[in-house]
C-alpha cells in the first residue's frame, strides 16, 4: 500500500465511521425522552443541586463518577424518602459513622435532590444493575424460614439494616438486637412508630403491617442474639 | 544537540508548567488514596481532591501536548513558529486560567455554598466529571486553544510542507479542540447529559488523543534513531486510521446502562473489544523499527517511547478490554475495575508519552550533547513499579467488589471499609513510591543539561 492510500484510507474511513455514528446519536436523542418519566421543575432544580455540590466527585450515578461512595441509581427503592432527606441534610445525624460531611443543604435542596434520584431510578437502564445472584440464597441454608424471618425479607428490612454481614449500613446492626433488653412490646411499638421511643429515628413507620405480621417480626428479632 | 529553530525553546515553558502539575497531581492523589481509609484526615473532602487530581491530569498532559506541538511543528515545517509572543501570550494566558479555576474548585471545597448559580450555570464548579471547569473557564480554555491551533496552522502555512506527521497531530489537536464543545452546555436530562459527557471523555482519551500519540510516536521515532519517514508514516495512517475506525463505535460501550437504547450493546461491544488492535500495532512498530536501528542518538528518548508503546498496549488495550462486554460490564460496571483501568490506561499512554517527547526533545532545547541518563531510567522504574501495583491493588479490589457487592449483594460500604482495607494500604504505600520516581523525574527535568557530562563519556572522548 501506498503511503497516500493509506493516508486516504484514514481520512474517509474515519469520515464514514463518524457519520454512521452521528446517525446513531440523532436515533438515541429521538429515543432518550421515552426512556424515563417526564422531568418536571423540582427534577431540574434537583440535578441542578447535584452539580452544584460536586455529588459525583464521591459518589456514581448510572455507574459513572468517582467510585468513593455508593452508586445513587437505584438509592430511593433501598432508602425511604424520608431517611433521604434527612441524611442529606445532616448525615452523621442519621448515621454517626458516615463519611459523608454535612455539606449544609437546605429543605429545599434536599427535596429537588430527592425527586432528582427518584427520576433516576425510573430510567430503563437495560436492567442494570443486575439482582444479586447470591443475596436470594444467602442466610436460609436448608431451614425452613420463620415468619418473621420472611417477613424480615418481604419488608425489604436488609436495605438498611444488616445480619450477620448481610444487608445494608444505614440503619444499626442487628445480628445481636435482641441482646438489648427490649422485649416483643418495645419492638413493635418501634416498628409502627420508631420516634415514640427513639426520638430522632430516621426509620420509617411501618404503621400499615397488620398486628401479627408485626408480633411475629418483633419476635424474630428478640432471637438475634 | 541543539534546536533548529530558536522557537522551538518555547515548549520548554510548557514542559515546565507540565510537571509541575505532575507533582501536583500525584501529591493530590496519595491525599486521596488516604481519605478511602480515613475520609476526614484533611480539610478539604475527597470530591474536592479528586476534582483537583484528574483536572491536573488532564492539564499537564495538555500542556505536554501543546509543548510537544510547539516543538514538532517548526522542525517539521522548517521555520520558525509563526509569532513567537502569541505563543507566550497563549502560555501565560493559560496559565492564569488555570490558576483561577483551582483556586476557585479549593473555594469550593471550602464552602460548599459558594459554587452558587450564575446565569443558570455554577460559578466555581460545574459537578461533572473531568469537565469540572465552570462555563467562563471553558470559554477562555477555547481561546487558549484557539490562539495555539492558528499559530500552529500559520506556522505549515509559511512552508507549506505538509508532512504527514504534522498533518496528522494538527487533525489530532483540531479533532480534540472540537470534541470539548459537546460538554458545553447544560441539560435538564441526565441521560443526554451523559451521552454528550461521554462524547468529551471517549473521543478525547480513545480518539483524538491517541491519534496525537500516533503522530508523535512516528516523530520519536524518526528522532531517536533516525528511522525512514516513509515507513513510519505508512504504518501512522494505518495506526490512526484503526483508532478511528474501532475507537468512534467504540464510545458505545459506555451506553450500555445510563438509558439508552440497547443496540449500543452490540455496537459498543463489537468495536470496543477491536480498540487494541492498533495499540498492539504501535507495539510491533516501535519494535520493528527499532530492532534495525543502528545509530541511537538519545537512548533515554527511546526507552520511554518503547515503553509508553507497551503500557498503553497493556493499560488502554488490555485492561480495557477485559470488561468491554456488556455481559461482563454488567458485573464490573461502576466499580474499582474501571478505577484500575483508568490509572494504567492514562499512565501508559499519556504520561509516558509525554515524559517521552520531554526526554526527546528537551536535550536539543537545552542545547547539551551528552547527559546522564541515570536518573531518567531510574525514576521510570520506581513509577512503573509502583504505578503497576496500585493498578494490581485496585483490580484486586475491584473484584472483591463485583463478587461481594455486585453477586452476593452486599451493601457498598460495608465491602469498601471492611473487605477490601488492605488494598486501599498498600495503593496508598505504592502511591508514595510512585512519588518517588516522579520527584526522581522532576528533579532530572530541572537539572537535564545543568551538570557537566558524564565523566565515562568525557572520558572516551579524551582518548
Amino acid at each position: 500500500m501506498s503511503n497516500k492510500a493509506a493516508r486516504n484510507l484514514f481520512i474517509f474511513g474515519s469520515l464514514f465511521f463518524f457519520v454512521i455514528f452521528l446517525g446513531l446519536t440523532v436515533d438515541t436523542m429521538n429515543q432518550i425522552d421515552g426512556r424515563a418519566p417526564e422531568i418536571t421543575k423540582e427534577i431540574d432544580a434537583g440535578k441542578m443541586a447535584w452539580q452544584k455540590y460536586d455529588c459525583i466527585g464521591c459518589h456514581t450515578i448510572l455507574g459513572n463518577g468517582s467510585y468513593f461512595a455508593p452508586d445513587m441509581t437505584k438509592v430511593v427503592e433501598r432508602k425511604p424518602a424520608g431517611y433521604l432527606k434527612q441524611f442529606l441534610m445532616d448525615p452523621r445525624g442519621v448515621k454517626p459513622k458516615a463519611a459523608m460531611p454535612k455539606l449544609g443543604l437546605t429543605s429545599q435542596e434536599a427535596n429537588d435532590l430527592v425527586a432528582f434520584l427518584t427520576w433516576i431510578s425510573k430510567i430503563d437502564t437495560n436492567g442494570w444493575p443486575p439482582k444479586p445472584i447470591l443475596a436470594a440464597a444467602a442466610g436460609v441454608a436448608g431451614k425452613p424460614q420463620s415468619r418473621g424471618q420472611q417477613i424480615y425479607q418481604e419488608q425489604g428490612c436488609s436495605a438498611c439494616h444488616n445480619i450477620n454481614g448481610i444487608g445494608g449500613t444505614s440503619g444499626p446492626e442487628l445480628t445481636r438486637v435482641g441482646a438489648n433488653g427490649k422485649d416483643v412490646e418495645w419492638h413493635v411499638k418501634h416498628l409502627k412508630d420508631p420516634r415514640s421511643v427513639v426520638p430522632d429515628s430516621a426509620m420509617p413507620p411501618y404503621a400499615g403491617m397488620s398486628d401479627d405480621d408485626l408480633k411475629s417480626l418483633a419476635a424474630y428479632l428478640v432471637t438475634l442474639k | 544537540m541543539t534546536v533548529k529553530y530558536q522557537s522551538q525553546k518555547i515548549a520548554q515553558y510548557f514542559y515546565t508548567f507540565a510537571v509541575i502539575l505532575f507533582l501536583v497531581q500525584v501529591v493530590v492523589g496519595i491525599i486521596a488514596a488516604i481519605q478511602f481509609i480515613r475520609p476526614d484526615i484533611f480539610i478539604l473532602n475527597f470530591n474536592t481532591i479528586r476534582t483537583l487530581h484528574i483536572n491536573a491530569l488532564v492539564v499537564w498532559l495538555l500542556a505536554g501536548l501543546m509543548g510537544a506541538t510547539y516543538y514538532v511543528v517548526p522542525e517539521e515545517s522548517e521555520t520558525e513558529v509563526w509569532s513567537l509572543p502569541l505563543a507566550k501570550l497563549q502560555f501565560w494566558a493559560t496559565v492564569g486560567a488555570i490558576t483561577l479555576v483551582v483556586l476557585g474548585y479549593i473555594w469550593m471545597g471550602l464552602d460548599p455554598q459558594a459554587n452558587s448559580t450564575v446565569m443558570g450555570t455554577q460559578l466555581l464548579n460545574e459537578g461533572r466529571e473531568y469537565i469540572e471547569a465552570p462555563r467562563w473557564a471553558d470559554a477562555l480554555i477555547v481561546v487558549s486553544v484557539l490562539l495555539f491551533l492558528f499559530n500552529m496552522f500559520m506556522t505549515m502555512w509559511k512552508t507549506k510542507k505538509w508532512t504527514g506527521i504534522q498533518g496528522v497531530l494538527l487533525f489530532g489537536l483540531l479533532f480534540l479542540a472540537l470534541m470539548y464543545l459537546p460538554g458545553m452546555f447544560y441539560s435538564k436530562n441526565m441521560i443526554k447529559d451523559q451521552f454528550w459527557w461521554w462524547w468529551v471523555i471517549h473521543l478525547w482519551v480513545e480518539g483524538s488523543w491517541e491519534v496525537i500519540a500516533g503522530a508523535l510516536l512516528a516523530f520519536m521515532l524518526m528522532k531517536t534513531i533516525g528511522a525512514k519517514r516513509e515507513v513510519l508514516e505508512k504504518w501512522m495512517y494505518i495506526e490512526v486510521g484503526l483508532v478511528l475506525f474501532t475507537g468512534i463505535l467504540g464510545t458505545g460501550h459506555h451506553y450500555y446502562f445510563i438509558g439508552t437504547p440497547k443496540y449500543w450493546h452490540w455496537i459498543g461491544g463489537f468495536f470496543s473489544s477491536l480498540e487494541p488492535v492498533p495499540l498492539l500495532l504501535m507495539v510491533w512498530d516501535a519494535f520493528r523499527t527499532t530492532r534495525e536501528a543502528r545509530n541511537v542518538t538519545n537512548k533515554p528518548g527511546l526507552f520511554y517511547t518503547v515503553a509508553h508503546a507497551i503500557f498503553n498496549f497493556v493499560g488502554a488495550g488490555l485492561w480495557g478490554i477485559i470488561h468491554t462486554l456488556p455481559q461482563v460490564n454488567q458485573w464490573t460496571h461502576g466499580t474499582q475495575i474501571t478505577t484500575a483501568h483508568g490509572h494504567l490506561a492514562f499512565y501508559g499512554a499519556y504520561v509516558l508519552l509525554v515524559i517521552s517527547m520531554i526526554y526527546v526533545t528537551l536535550p536539543a532545547i537545552r542545547g547539551v550533547k551528552d547527559y546522564n541518563p541515570a536518573r531518567a531510567y531510574l525514576a521510570f522504574w520506581w513509577m512503573t513499579i509502583s504505578m503497576v501495583f496500585i493498578v494490581l491493588t485496585i483490580t484486586g479490589a475491584g473484584m472483591v467488589q463485583v463478587y461481594m457487592e455486585r453477586l452476593m449483594g452486599l451493601d457498598y460500604v460495608a465491602v469498601k471499609t471492611t473487605y477490601n482495607l488492605w488494598f486501599w494500604i498498600l495503593r496508598a504505600i505504592f502511591g508514595v513510591g510512585f512519588l518517588i520516581g516522579v520527584s526522581i523525574f522532576v528533579y532530572d527535568f530541572f537539572m537535564l543539561g545543568k551538570e557537566p557530562a558524564p565523566a565515562l563519556r568525557t572520558e572516551e572522548q579524551k582518548a
